[in-house]
C-alpha cells in the first residue's frame, strides 16, 4: 500500500512539475532588433529539371535538329543571389548580384553573373526619394503579365515571382497624402538612358528616354497612369487599377497603348514582312480567397500585336521545311531563317493574342502544415493549347523552400503549346535564404 | 400632487442609474489608449507554436498613426526580411521585395501563418472598428460586448474582459456573426514600456479552428512617435525599414 502511495505522489509531483514547465516564459532579445548601417543576405538555389521531349514538335526540330532521336533532357540549374546595403544619413547603397548556372548534355555549361540591381538612394524628406542606378520598377497590377511595365524586362508568366534584372535609370518618388476620398497621390518621373553598355538591349542606341507614373488611391482604388516616350522605343501610354470588392475578392486590370510597334511577319509563301501598327494590350484579373484558404487567381490577357494562328502556322511550316532540308541535304538555311524569326518574337513566351491564366492554390490542406499544393493553367484561347502546371510547395524548415513542379503540355499540332519542345517537364527547386 | 410625487420618485430612481451607468465607448477608448499611444512605433516577435512544440518566429517593426494607418516590415527570418504590410482603413497590401509591387491582401489571410491573421497583425484601435453594444461590470473587471461597425471587419463580434483598475484587456474572444468562437487572445505580463505606457507585453492566442496550435506576440520598445501621412502609402512601403 505504501508503495502505491509513493507511486501516486511521484505521479502527482511530476504532473505539477510538467505543468510548471509548460507555462513558458517568452523572451525577446533586443539585440535581435538592433539596427546596423549595413545588411548582407542572399539566396541559393538548386533546380534540376527533366524535360520529356516531343520529337514531332516544331520547336524540338529547331533546337535538336542535330541531335534527332533525343527523347529526354536532364538539366541542372543553380542560382546564387547575393545582396547587400549600406546606409548613412539620407543615403543608401543597395546591390543585388545574381549568378545563374546551367548544365545539360546538349548545350553543356553556361554561367551568367550580373547585377540585377545596384543603385544609390537619397531620401531628403519622407515624401521624396531619388534613386540612381540599376533597378526594377515593376509597374502594373497583373500577376502573370504586366503590359504597363514599360521600363522593365518582361517577366516569365510561368514563374512570375522570380527576381528580375533591372535597367539603369534615374528615378524619383514624390508622395502626398490627403484626407477624404483621394488619400494618396504619388509621382514617379524616370530618366532612362540607352547608350553603349547602358541598357543597350532596350532599343535604339545613344538616346535618352523619359517615363513616368502618376499613382492615386482614390475611393479605395489603386490607380496608376503610366507613360514612356523617347527615341529608343515607340511611345507607350497606359493605366492600371486594383480594388477590393469585398475583403476576400480583389479585381485588377491594365491597359497599354503602344504606338507604331513593329513586328516581322512570315506569310504563307515564306516571305518576311515588316508590319507597323498600334498595339493595344490589356489584362483583366481577379484574386479570390475562400474561407477554407483556397486562393484563385484568374487573368485574361490580350495583345492586338501578337501573332494570329495563320502567322504562327507559317512559322511552324518554315521550321518543318528547314528541318527536312537539313535532314536530306544538310542545308541549314531554312533553320537559320527560322532561328532568326524565333529570336525576333515568334518563340517568346505568349507570342500570340489571347491567353487565360488560372491559378488555384490551397494553403495547408488536411492540416498539413507549411504545405501548399497549387495548379496553374496557361491557356492560349486562340488555339486552345495549354500548359498545365501542378506543384507542391513545402516551407516547413525556416528559410528553406522546396518546390516540386510539373508542366504538362496539351494541344494539337500547329498550336502554340502543341509545338513546344517538351511533352512534359518535371522540376525540383530547393532554395535557401540566408 | 400625485403627478409631482411620481415625477420626483422617477427622478430619484432613474438619475443614479444614468449617473453611474458605464459609458462603454469611453471605456473602450481608454482601453485602446492604455494599449498603445494613438501614434507609435514598436517591435514585435510573433511565434507560431505547433502541437508537437515546433516553433516558427517572425520579427516585425511596426508603425501606426491615427485611427486607420498602420504599417509593418519584417526584420527576420531571412526568407521574410524586407516584406512589408500596409493598412489604410479597410485596405491592406503586402509588398514582397522580389515580386516588387504591393499586392492587395485580405484581413482574414495571414502573412505569417499560424493563428494570428492580418487583422491581428495590422490591428487598429478597437473603437475604430467596433461599437460597444453592452458593458457588464463584474467583480474583478469589465466585460465589453462589441459589434463590428461594418461587414469588412475581420470579426463580427468581440468580447473584451478588462481589468477594472488598469483598464487593460486580460482576455478577448473573437466571434462570428452567429456567435461562433474564432479565437481567444490572452493578454499577459503587464510591463512598463516607459513614457507612461504600462501594458501587457505578451499576447497569446489559440483557436478552436486550429486545435493544438498557439501563436504568441511579444511586444518590445513600444513608444510614442509621430509620422508623416506619406509613410502610410504604397510608394513608401519598400522604404519602411528606413524609419528604424
Amino acid at each position: 500500500m505504501k508503495r502505491f502511495g509513493l507511486i501516486f505522489l511521484v505521479i502527482v509531483f511530476s504532473a505539477i512539475s510538467s505543468a510548471t514547465m509548460a507555462e513558458e516564459n517568452y523572451t525577446f532579445d533586443l539585440s535581435e532588433i538592433e539596427k546596423k548601417p549595413y545588411h548582407f543576405g542572399g539566396y541559393i538555389e538548386a533546380r534540376p529539371v527533366l524535360y520529356g521531349l516531343d520529337t514531332d514538335a516544331a520547336l524540338y526540330k529547331l533546337r535538336f535538329f542535330d541531335d534527332v532521336g533525343r527523347r529526354a533532357l536532364l538539366e541542372a540549374n543553380g542560382r546564387v543571389l547575393l545582396e547587400g546595403s549600406y546606409e548613412k544619413n539620407i543615403f543608401r547603397v543597395f546591390a543585388r548580384l545574381n549568378t545563374d548556372l546551367q548544365y545539360n548534355d546538349h548545350t553543356h555549361g553556361m554561367e551568367r553573373t550580373t547585377f540585377y540591381e545596384a543603385y544609390v538612394s537619397a531620401k531628403p524628406l519622407t515624401s521624396v526619394k531619388i534613386d540612381v542606378g540599376k533597378k526594377t520598377l515593376k509597374w502594373g497590377k497583373g500577376y502573370a503579365w504586366n503590359p504597363v511595365a514599360f521600363a522593365d524586362r518582361p517577366k516569365d508568366p510561368d514563374d512570375p515571382e522570380q527576381a528580375m534584372e533591372g535597367y539603369i535609370m534615374a528615378s524619383a518618388d514624390f508622395i502626398r497624402s490627403f484626407e477624404g476620398p483621394l488619400k494618396t497621390v504619388s509621382i514617379t518621373p524616370v530618366l532612362f538612358p540607352v547608350y553603349d553598355h547602358i541598357n543597350s538591349d532596350f532599343g535604339q542606341n545613344n538616346k535618352l528616354n523619359a517615363a513616368g507614373r502618376l499613382y492615386f488611391l482614390f475611393y479605395d482604388t489603386d490607380i496608376d497612369i503610366i507613360f514612356m516616350t523617347g527615341p529608343s522605343r515607340p511611345d507607350r501610354y497606359g493605366f492600371d487599377f486594383s480594388r477590393n470588392l469585398t475583403t476576400n475578392f480583389e479585381i485588377h486590370g491594365e491597359y497599354a497603348w503602344v504606338t507604331n510597334t513593329r513586328k516581322t511577319v512570315l506569310d504563307s509563301t515564306g516571305m518576311y514582312n515588316l508590319v507597323e501598327q498600334d498595339a493595344h494590350r490589356f489584362l483583366i484579373g481577379l484574386r479570390y480567397l475562400t474561407s477554407f484558404d483556397l486562393t484563385t487567381i484568374i487573368e485574361f490577357y490580350h495583345n492586338s500585336a501578337g501573332f494570329n494562328r495563320d502567322e504562327m502556322k507559317n512559322f511552324f511550316s518554315l521550321i518543318s521545311q528547314g528541318f527536312d532540308a537539313y535532314q536530306i541535304k544538310g542545308n541549314r538555311t531554312g533553320l537559320a531563317r527560322a532561328m532568326n524569326l524565333a529570336e525576333s518574337g515568334y518563340a517568346r513566351p505568349n507570342a500570340m493574342r489571347n491567353y487565360l491564366y488560372v491559378r488555384l492554390s490551397q494553403k495547408e490542406p488536411f492540416d498539413i502544415l507549411y504545405f501548399t499544393p497549387s495548379l496553374t493553367c496557361m491557356i492560349n484561347t486562340d488555339d486552345l493549347s495549354a500548359n498545365i502546371m501542378p506543384e507542391i510547395l513545402y516551407t516547413g524548415i525556416t528559410n528553406l523552400e522546396l518546390r516540386l513542379r510539373a508542366g504538362i503540355i496539351t494541344g494539337p499540332g500547329d498550336s502554340e503549346f502543341g509545338e513546344k519542345q517538351n511533352d512534359y517537364r518535371i522540376e525540383l527547386r530547393a532554395g535557401y535564404y540566408f | 400632487m400625485l403627478k409631482i410625487i411620481h415625477f420626483v420618485l422617477a427622478i430619484v430612481i432613474i438619475l443614479p442609474v444614468y449617473a453611474f451607468a458605464l459609458d462603454g465607448t469611453k471605456l473602450l477608448r481608454e482601453i485602446d489608449r492604455n494599449l498603445s499611444p494613438e501614434s507609435y512605433e514598436s517591435y514585435r516577435k510573433l511565434i507560431n507554436i505547433e502541437p508537437d512544440g515546433a516553433k516558427r518566429e517572425f520579427t516585425l517593426f511596426t508603425v501606426k498613426k491615427g485611427i486607420d494607418k498602420v504599417a509593418s516590415v519584417f526584420l527576420a527570418p531571412a526568407s521574410e526580411k524586407g516584406r512589408s504590410t500596409l493598412r489604410l482603413g479597410d485596405n491592406m497590401w503586402l509588398n514582397i521585395p522580389n515580386v516588387g509591387k504591393p499586392i492587395r491582401i485580405t484581413s482574414l489571410q495571414s502573412v505569417v501563418g499560424g493563428v494570428f491573421n492580418n487583422a491581428d497583425i495590422l490591428q487598429l484601435d478597437y473603437a475604430t472598428e467596433y461599437d460597444v453594444s453592452k458593458v457588464e461590470e463584474e467583480d474583478a473587471g469589465y466585460l465589453l460586448h462589441l459589434k463590428a461597425k461594418t461587414k469588412t471587419v475581420a470579426y463580427d463580434q468581440i468580447k473584451i474582459r478588462a481589468d477594472k483598475q488598469k483598464k487593460l484587456p486580460t482576455k478577448i474572444e473573437c466571434l462570428t456573426e452567429a456567435g461562433m468562437l474564432i479565437k481567444t487572445l490572452y493578454f499577459k505580463d503587464v510591463k512598463d514600456f516607459g513614457g507612461g505606457l504600462v501594458r501587457p507585453a505578451v499576447i497569446e492566442t489559440d483557436s478552436p479552428l486550429y486545435k493544438g496550435y498557439k501563436s504568441v506576440m511579444i511586444m518590445a520598445k513600444v513608444k510614442k512617435r509621430t509620422f508623416k501621412d506619406e509613410v502610410f502609402t504604397l510608394t513608401f512601403m519598400p522604404n519602411l525599414e528606413s524609419l528604424r
